[in-house]
């Protein structure tokens, strides 16, 4: 052998016979050497399929509430591009989300109308949670601010950083990819989310 | 190469200002400075609306704009802990003047809202954070904490940390 050459006619002739159909006897025959195997068939759960469409095409509520939303529409734009993940259709509707990004920290007065926002999306939903305000208050141990959005939701992924770069906002929504694909939500084995539950609702 | 400008130094225009100022109300100003090219004058809080109103209105201040109006909060001033400042802007002479009164606790101030609309939002912010009520003011209800806040957030004695005074509301009816 050595370098194939694409001007050389035997070159091609040789890749013509290796992409060719199977002709129906050679067929039979395969089937005849091995009982079970059907070619061209895949066995799988429909669970499987539908999670496999939903990960690539995870659309996050089009929702930022601080410095960090910067970060995230830094992702959404052409330099980081989530688009190439199917994630570039933010919605700004939550009944068709499929999940949102708390990007920056939620005041006292901001928390129901995150609630109420995270209630409107239809399950499945997962939750990104960006930036250490969101996590646990950062610094702002306050009158006004929410000490950690886990308190009141159930969240799927914590991003750290002040705020994170896209890159990690990105490694979090792959990680959301995966649970998507797993079919794991922040909301499993609970029976409430934790502000109807500490409500008592 | 001209000389370095003076910063302290006022421009004509302000120069102007000042001494029309001076001359309409003269005593009734009690304090006068200026710093970096600035104006700053203190009234009474019984002068207020009338000063600010004649800066509006005087055609040689036309002091059309209210930039922005604040409080603040001095405790070491035990007879008037409150200031309210007004910072103007005169669009046609391109002036900037600041205003300020001293309160007492629970002493009360003339709206300004009928001079400038703009004042009320400044006023609803500077009443839910210092408590100082804006006589007259249309609709002087919390603009930023939620409606059953709990004190005062930008006095001095409110407490740095901790969850003091606000409250997660759960109750939507009417709020969105």
């Amino acid at each position: 052998m050595g370098i194939a050459d694409p001007r050389d006619p035997r070159q091609i002739r040789d890749l013509t016979s290796a992409l060719r159909t199977p002709s129906n006897v050679e067929v039979q025959k395969a089937l005849e050497a091995e009982e079970d195997h059907i070619p061209g068939v895949t066995v799988t759960t429909l669970d499987k399929v539908l999670n496999f469409g939903s990960t690539v095409s995870y659309w996050p509520l089009l929702f930022g509430l601080a410095c960090c939303a910067f970060e995230m529409m830094a992702m959404a734009g052409p330099r980081w591009d989530i688009s190439r993940f199917g994630m570039e259709a933010m919605r700004a509707s939550p009944r068709q989300a499929d999940g949102m990004i708390i990007s920056g920290w939620v005041s006292i007065k901001m928390a129901p109308r995150v609630i109420r926002l995270y209630e409107q999306i239809p399950d499945p939903k997962w939750v990104v949670v960006m930036g250490s305000c969101a996590t646990s208050g950062n610094i702002w141990n306050t009158y006004n601010v929410v000490q950690g959005i886990d308190a009141l939701l159930p969240v799927d992924v914590y991003i750290p950083g002040c705020p994170p770069r896209p890159e990690a906002l990105w490694q979090g929504l792959e990680m959301i990819r995966r649970r998507i694909r797993e079919g794991r939500h922040g909301y499993d084995n609970m029976r409430t989310i934790p502000v109807r539950a500490a409500l008592g609702e | 190469m001209a000389a370095a400008k003076n910063i302290d130094e006022l421009s004509p225009a302000h120069k102007q200002v000042a001494s029309h100022l001076q001359g309409k109300f003269g005593k009734r100003l009690l304090e006068t400075s200026s710093f970096r090219g600035d104006l700053t004058y203190v009234v009474s809080p019984q002068d207020w609306l009338e000063v600010l109103t004649y800066c509006r209105d005087a055609e040689e201040l036309r002091f059309d704009r209210l930039d922005s109006l604040l409080g603040n909060h001095f405790p070491e001033r035990e007879d008037q802990p409150f200031e309210v400042i007004a910072h103007l802007v005169s669009i046609p002479h391109t002036t900037r003047i600041r205003i300020k009164t001293r309160l007492a606790e629970g002493e009360t101030l003339p709206t300004v809202t009928g001079v400038w609309p703009s004042a009320s939002f400044d006023e609803r912010e500077t009443w839910e954070m210092f408590g100082v009520v804006f006589e007259g003011h249309p609709n002087l209800t919390r603009l930023l904490t939620v409606p059953d806040f709990d004190g005062y957030p930008l006095r001095k004695d409110f407490p740095l940390q901790g969850r003091v005074g606000g409250r997660i509301r759960w109750n939507f009816k009417g709020e969105i």
